[in-house]
């Protein structure tokens, strides 16, 4: 077998303009742009809040716009239900966040001595 | 090569209508599409149904598919000569020499040879799908329409990848083993086994994903290589439970423990260390480990809670249950004083 040492990055660690995001995605810059101006993929927030230049998109664009990616293709969805799916799915996504963190809070259910 | 029943994996006869063909598409990626699926194989079974209707709700080639005549699952076969003329791509050449060694690009001299695109060996290696895929006119296909090629970007692959508490901790080696398809000079698809290692670095934790550039499929024509995507999962360890990089154990203490107050050795995926358990400790009470938890990829790593638990010795012999006794005639200690306030309604 061929060892190779790959390079891996974060999600966290992308910070990428919109035809960057594009190019990850197999998205048009369209499409993308559009689910931008509803909300479905945000930007990151500078830390002044006033826009410095082109805006720059992290993490969570890029897990909604793989996503939008795939249901767009694999679904025929337009670009209504797109933002209303993303919406969605990043509610449940937040939920099963919660539900894991309070099971690891709560005791567990093995059997004690 | 294996056959696949497209018809069978779509649950439908052989002679269903388009409409069905569809239909039947819809109600299996509502169920197997891994985006919306809590299916445990979604990913899997979502490959096939997704590779069935692309080539059954193509009429072009549902025709080819239907010619290959009906086998069993499973069943090695080859399409008969008659196929391959009938339906097979013409024009990518298959003269021995390979002109420069270099990739297409371009200038693929296609459209000039009647033979058929595949070789004599062309069936081994290849999956059924790369098979239709080569039907598709243009893009990648190795069609030999001239130089109507298009540069392609390779595919994105996603891979989920269960590791422990302990590879989070120290980080680990995972072996790939990926099976991609990959275009070769004449623009013919083909199956390439691709084995390597991939180091997880530390600071991975559960729903945590990492992009490995240029790992997915190879670009066609110029087209730049795919990614490789990996979402990272925890398996469930005997005694840690992870929320991001925190991690909570089960400290259980007997309940003279709890009340006195006492010193215990806790476990940490760094080693073990002494937890001071103040006096007077109640049950459910968290009680936090700086630092000791799953280290991130940057900044410090999160923090280790012990959740304390107050369990009672199931047997017990005459002198403890005396001194149970004793105490429980001295206490004053009203557990439930809230109860008589609140919750009765009853006049």
């Amino acid at each position: 077998m061929r060892v190779e040492l790959t390079e891996m990055i974060w999600f966290e660690e992308h910070v990428v303009t919109l035809s960057e995001l594009g190019e990850l995605t197999g998205l048009p810059e369209a499409t993308l742009a559009e689910l931008v101006s509803c909300g479905a993929i945000e930007p990151i927030e500078t830390a002044g809040g006033e826009p410095v230049g082109e805006p720059r998109f992290g993490a969570s664009a890029l897990v909604a716009a793989r996503h939008a990616r795939r249901l767009r293709e694999d679904f025929e969805l337009d670009t209504q239900a797109l933002p209303l799916v993303l919406g969605l799915l990043d509610r449940i996504d937040a939920l099963e966040q919660q539900l894991r963190s309070l099971r690891a809070r709560s005791p567990g259910r093995r059997s004690l001595p | 090569m294996k056959y696949k029943d497209y018809y069978a994996i779509l649950g439908l006869e052989r002679g269903a209508t388009e409409d069905a063909i569809k239909k039947a598409y819809r109600r299996l990626a509502r169920k197997y599409h891994p985006d919306v699926s809590k299916e445990a194989n979604a990913e899997e079974k979502f490959k096939e149904v997704a590779e069935a209707y692309q080539t059954l709700k193509d009429a072009d080639k549902r025709k080819a598919y239907d010619a290959l005549g009906s086998h069993a699952a499973g069943q090695e076969f080859e399409p008969p000569p008659d196929w391959q003329q009938q339906w097979a791509p013409r024009g990518g050449q298959q003269s021995g020499a390979r002109s420069g060694g270099q990739r297409a690009g371009g200038q693929s001299p296609g459209g000039q040879g009647g033979e058929s695109a595949f070789s004599s060996d062309g069936f081994e290696g290849l999956d059924l799908s790369d098979l239709f895929e080569r039907l598709r006119g243009g893009a990648g296909g190795g069609s030999g329409r001239g130089g109507a090629r298009v540069s392609m970007p390779g595919q994105d692959y996603e891979i989920a990848v269960p590791i422990t508490i302990a590879d989070a901790y120290g980080g680990t080696e995972i072996d790939l083993d990926l099976n991609m398809p990959e275009y070769d000079a004449q623009g013919q698809v083909r199956r390439v086994p691709h084995a390597f290692k991939a180091r997880i670095p530390r600071g991975a934790t559960d729903g945590q994903r990492l992009r490995v550039p240029g790992k997915g499929g190879k670009g066609f024509n110029g087209g730049r290589n795919g990614d490789l995507y990996l979402n990272i999962s925890l398996r469930p360890h005997a005694l840690y439970r992870a929320t991001g990089h925190d991690l909570y154990l089960d400290l259980p203490l007997a309940p003279w423990e709890a009340v006195l107050g006492t010193s215990v050795e806790v476990p940490t995926p760094g080693g073990a260390v002494r937890l001071k358990i103040p006096a007077g400790t109640q049950a459910g009470q968290h009680l936090r480990l700086p630092a000791r938890g799953l280290p991130r990829p940057k900044g410090e790593p999160g923090d280790l809670y012990a959740v304390v638990l107050i369990v009672v010795p199931s047997v017990l012999d005459e002198a403890q249950r005396a001194l149970y006794r004793q105490l429980q005639e001295t206490s004053t200690f009203e557990p439930r004083a809230h109860f008589s306030e609140e919750g009765s309604y009853a006049s």
